[in-house]
């Protein structure tokens, strides 16, 4: 394993020597997230699956490999993923400002929502590996949310 | 009329343009901190000595806007640092400020989840210094 970052609860390992800038923002993301509520840390300490996140106006991508507890972000796309998500950056970042709702479930009826579920519709958001994986990508939303 | 980019007279008009905004005025609604923006020299582009602008933003508006000294900067909540080039595209809307950090040509020091929950408040701010019109150093 190329680096650890040490913090109060080590949550985050990166796959690669120089991690990417867009690797660094989402795993200080998630690990700011997991640390600072109880409930996204149960969803952590849950989750075991391979997200691949591509930002398709930049050309860059992540792969994040969740493995109960512990999550190892590698540079780029990944073979042996569960769910890819490809989507322009300003997108992805709105994916982070979903509100959860009832449930756990993410609310796609106020602003945000409503404007990722049009990229949706437009194929402009575009979700491999959905069928099969809708409550992986709840809970890896949940995560991700910083609402 | 055009002002020297990154001067005091070019944050009084940035400082104008935020509180104009209605868009900022709604999206940075419950925002508390400060944000200080590190302008690296480039000697090259008659850009000679790093510059570091200091925003003090409250719930939606600009208290003040500040231009100091890089240090001035790095003490914010928030600090945003790239060379002078990076800066110009920013403003000249060549590079879209998110994709910017995305790519480690913005880099970006602290708190990732408050600024990432006011995504929509720092593109209305790129928004507001492209409302500047502004004379570019590397251009005189």
């Amino acid at each position: 394993m190329a680096r650890r970052k040490v913090t109060a609860t080590e949550t985050v390992d990166y796959a690669n020597k120089e991690p990417s800038a867009f690797a660094s923002m989402l795993g200080g993301l998630i690990e700011a997230n997991v640390n600072g509520s109880a409930e996204k840390k149960k969803d952590f300490d849950s989750l075991q699956a391979r997200v691949g996140i591509w930002v398709t106006d930049i050309d860059e991508g992540v792969t994040l490999d969740f493995q109960k507890g512990n999550l190892v972000v590698h540079n780029g796309l990944e073979g042996k993923r569960d769910l890819t998500i490809r989507a322009e950056a300003e997108t992805v970042m709105n994916l982070s400002n979903l509100k959860i709702g009832l449930f756990g479930m993410p609310i796609y009826y106020n602003e945000v929502g409503r404007g990722v579920a049009l990229k949706l519709m437009q194929g402009r958001l575009r979700i491999d590996g959905l069928i099969g994986n809708l409550a992986t990508l709840n809970t890896v939303t949940r995560i991700f949310s910083v609402q | 009329m055009a002002v020297d980019a990154f001067s005091d007279e070019w944050a009084r008009q940035f400082k104008d343009e935020v509180n104009k905004s209605t868009v900022y005025k709604a999206a940075g609604k419950g925002w508390k901190w400060t944000v200080g923006l590190v302008v690296e020299a480039e000697p090259d582009k008659n850009f000679p000595e790093a510059k570091g602008i200091v925003m003090d933003l409250f719930d939606g508006a600009a208290r003040d806007i500040t231009v100091g000294s890089a240090g001035d900067a790095q003490k914010c909540d928030f600090v945003i640092t790239a060379p002078y080039t990076r800066w110009k595209q920013v403003a000249t809307k060549e590079l879209d400020a998110t994709k910017g950090m995305l790519q480690g040509k913005l880099k970006l020091k602290g708190d990732l989840p408050t600024i990432v929950r006011y995504t929509k408040a720092s593109q209305e701010m790129t928004e507001c210094t492209t409302r500047v019109p502004v004379t570019w150093p590397d251009e005189k």
